[in-house]
């Protein structure tokens, strides 16, 4: 096989190469647009990790007192916890709904 | 380009050519990749995310370009090329032409870069509309790690290197003993365990980077952990096996660098995927669980550091391999990046609770991180230390395998025991009435068993009696686990038993997988105590008719056999097999000459029963004219060790089985979460 051959089998994998890195240039863009979270949606996914993790110890606490691992105090006491644990993280998430709400209501200055 | 970078020789279009252009353009795709994430990370650009992320799967394209330009040069026996000449002849069979591809030290760094870029592209793949802030940090770890392995491959070691003078006529062939099976599947599992950790890395460091230390990256990384953790453990458990039926001296781990290589970031990993279960419940060990990915990872390179720089052998070897100080450079910047990252973002990994008490289910935890850390320490120390003796006092001192023994038992059988303890207490803390109703049986049958097995004489190895008992414990407190569980299940959905069971276990796949795990832990453990503590062995030369005694077998030896393989030729005893007078067939272990390898090897031959749970392993160890010298070892319960590593394997299935209902569950908690901004 003769160079120039050679040179064209490297050039065409190069060539593929190159455009298959600049193909999301190339096509017109049909993605989202990029959606950044604010510091308000951490403290929601925060808080709604913390919910969730509740809900979670509430079953896993469920299924160990179901299994004698936990007596039945020790159950009651750790049941009111966890439920006052998600209690406080939706009471949170509600608050933090009602000021996006008002801070939604408020006319910008740009308005 | 440089003449011999590029393979290029007489003009002619080489395999050696594309392999050599592909790798480098490999390293440019990773080096693109790398760059152009890190800019779309700072400037949150999509396209340009989008566009490294293409060239993420270009690499991995290319390098499968380059190893399929090197099996094409190793079946067509190219021995202008040094890595065919040297690890392959003409006569070598087909199977073991393509696997000679990882026994070089260049072709196992294309190894390393397969699964690499394999690997990244699947993140690329799966993560193409989750984790966005994530992604471009998780991007520019795994490229600046594909950067280097790609620089080794392509400029440093590179497997399309031309052999030095004349082509020869024919290659100087395979170690005989990497001419086994069980080779096509080990080094992969290996790889696959020690690169995939690269996964849960970049994840932790992007989620340092961005600051978002919640549990996201976690559940985004916990199947690539596992599957690592799970591919480095039955890569050990096939290298044993390989070891066991190819090496010829009766065992199957010799605490061998390269075997200690690959438990170490396996112990580290078991320590991370205990402790990432206190993080999720309880909001503790932030710090650690970075700390363990990171020295998991840092293991990994550490392992193909040592496997493959030389410095095992040699300190002067290492330091005259370029590779070497190269890994060891990467190593270095691994483990600095990682802390500055941690120092950066300490504020942010802040534990949200305390520890209770000691008796609860996260001080179990706890315990056992310790435990394996201090084990995977003390394994450290013997590999690394003849490296150290050498270059401080100039001599070499070697660790023997007494020394590793000791921490064998000293570490495993606390781990054991927490094995069992774990899963029976509860989170937070214990009562003493929660204790005695849960541990009473587990600690009746273990106490029942070991007086048992003590009547039945094991009593003569303390080490292997504790062993079998806190087995016993352990495996009654999982039976105990299924059975509660299936009760508790069946109570309150009702349906048949084997129906609530099935329930059970796919609605917590984590939990009961990892039980499942724990049996095959109490399967390894009965077939090392077995076998280590209670064997057997004897040495004879017998002339033909004559017999000699092992744990109640009799072999009588009949004579010589030889015959010839496809590359070598073999000559064996045939020895007959019996017991209590009633024959069992017969075993030939023999001895292969390798004429173009010049190397002869042992081939061993076992007799495995199944009923009396022992291996009959017979060794050639020599032959003369009239007689032939015959080691032979009763093994018990070797045969466990293996079932081991199909239980392993299905109970890391079980855990890797992706959860739909876990999966809707982070998916609606982070579309809420967006969505409310949006």
């Amino acid at each position: 096989m003769s160079t120039a051959l050679e040179a064209a089998a490297v050039a065409a994998v190069v060539i593929a190469a190159v455009l298959l890195v600049a193909w999301p240039f190339l096509t017109p863009y049909r993605g989202e647009p990029e959606q950044v979270l604010s510091e308000r949606d951490r403290e929601r996914l925060r808080l709604l990790e913390q919910r969730d993790t509740a809900y979670a110890d509430l079953r896993d606490l469920e299924q160990d007192h179901r299994t004698n691992k936990v007596s039945d105090i020790d159950y009651e006491s750790e049941r009111r916890r966890l439920r006052a644990q998600a209690a406080a993280a939706l009471r949170a998430l509600d608050q933090l709904e009602s000021i996006t709400e008002v801070a939604s209501r408020t006319p910008s200055s740009e308005d | 380009m440089p003449e011999q970078v590029l393979g290029r020789r007489r003009g002619s279009l080489t395999l050696a050519t594309i392999g050599s252009a592909a790798l480098l353009l490999v390293l440019a795709l990773a080096l693109y990749a790398t760059g152009a994430s890190v800019v779309a990370g700072l400037n949150r650009d999509r396209r340009l995310m989008r566009s490294a992320a293409n060239a993420v799967m270009g690499a991995f394209a290319a390098t499968l370009l380059a190893v399929l330009a090197l099996l094409v040069s190793l079946v067509r026996h190219d021995f202008s090329i040094a890595v065919v000449a040297q690890h392959t002849s003409r006569e070598l069979p087909t199977p073991y032409l393509l696997t000679a591809l990882w026994a070089s030290q260049p072709g196992s760094l294309l190894l390393w870069l397969t699964v690499l870029t394999g690997a990244s592209s699947l993140v690329m793949y799966q993560n193409r509309r989750r984790n966005r802030e994530l992604m471009p940090w998780v991007t520019a770890v795994l490229g600046g790690t594909m950067v280097f392995f790609a620089t080794m491959a392509a400029l440093v070691s590179s497997p399309f290197e031309h052999v030095s003078g004349a082509i020869p006529a024919d290659g100087t062939g395979l170690d005989p003993s990497l001419q086994n099976p069980y080779m096509i599947a080990h080094p992969p599992a290996l790889y696959l365990g020690y690169v995939s950790f690269a996964v849960p890395f970049a994840f932790a460091m992007a989620a340092l980077i961005t600051g978002r230390a919640d549990a996201r990256w976690m559940a985004s990384v916990r199947r690539w952990t596992l599957f690592a953790w799970a591919s480095l453990g039955v890569g050990m458990l096939l290298g044993a096996h390989w070891a066991y039926v190819e090496i010829g001296w009766g065992g199957y781990w010799a605490w061998d660098p390269v075997e200690n290589a690959a438990l170490m970031p396996w112990l580290a990993g078991t320590a991370y995927l205990h402790s990432v279960m206190v993080q999720e419940k309880k909001g503790m060990l932030k710090v650690w669980n970075v700390v363990l990915v990171s020295g998991t990872f840092a293991l990994s390179i550490l392992g193909t550091f040592l496997t493959r720089s030389g410095v095992v052998n040699s300190i002067h070897s290492f330091v005259q391999s370029p590779v070497g100080p190269a890994l060891l450079g990467f190593l270095a910047l691994v483990l600095a990046f990682s802390t500055a990252m941690l120092v950066w973002r300490l504020p942010l990994l802040r534990s949200e609770h305390r520890l209770e008490s000691l008796v609860s289910r996260e001080a179990s935890f706890l315990f056992n991180n310790l435990l394996l850390l201090a084990f995977a320490f003390a394994i450290l120390w013997g590999v690394i230390f003849p490296v150290l003796s050498e270059s401080v006092r100039g001599i070499r001192s070697t660790v023997s395998v007494p020394y590793y023994n000791f921490f064998l038992v000293a570490f495993g059988l606390p781990l054991l025991a927490l094995t069992g303890i774990g899963p029976l207490i509860a989170w937070r803390r214990a009562t003493p009435g929660s204790l005695w109703r849960m541990f009473r049986w587990p600690v009746v049958s273990a106490l029942a068993g070991a007086a048992l097995l003590g009547l039945l004489g094991l009593g003569s190895s303390p080490a292997g009696l504790t062993a079998f008992s806190l087995c016993i414990f352990v495996s009654v407190t999982i039976g105990l686990e299924f059975a509660r569980g299936t009760a508790a299940r069946r109570a309150i959905a009702g349906g048949s038993w084997p129906r609530a069971l099935v329930d059970l276990v796919s609605r917590n796949r984590r939990r009961y997988g990892g039980y499942v795990v724990h049996l095959a832990v109490v399967l390894l453990v009965v077939g090392i105590a077995a076998s280590g503590a209670y064997g057997s062995v004897n040495e004879a030369t017998l002339k033909r008719g004559q017999s000699m005694e092992i744990g109640g077998y009799t072999l009588t030896y009949q004579g010589l056999t030889q015959s010839r393989q496809a590359n070598s030729t073999e000559t064996a005893a045939r020895l007959a097999v019996s017991r209590d007078g009633s024959s069992l067939g017969t075993l030939s272990p023999g001895q292969r000459s390798y004429p173009i390898e010049d190397r002869v090897t042992n081939e061993v031959d076992i007799h495995t029963s199944f009923t009396r749970g022992d291996d009959l392993y017979a060794i050639l160890q020599g032959v003369s004219r009239d007689s032939v010298t015959i080691k032979a070892l009763v093994n018990p319960m070797v045969s466990l060790i293996w079932l081991a590593g199909i239980v392993f394997l299905l109970g890391a299935a079980i855990t890797i089985w992706p959860d739909p209902r876990e999966a809707r569950q982070l998916a609606r908690r982070y579309a809420t979460a967006l969505a409310k901004e949006a």
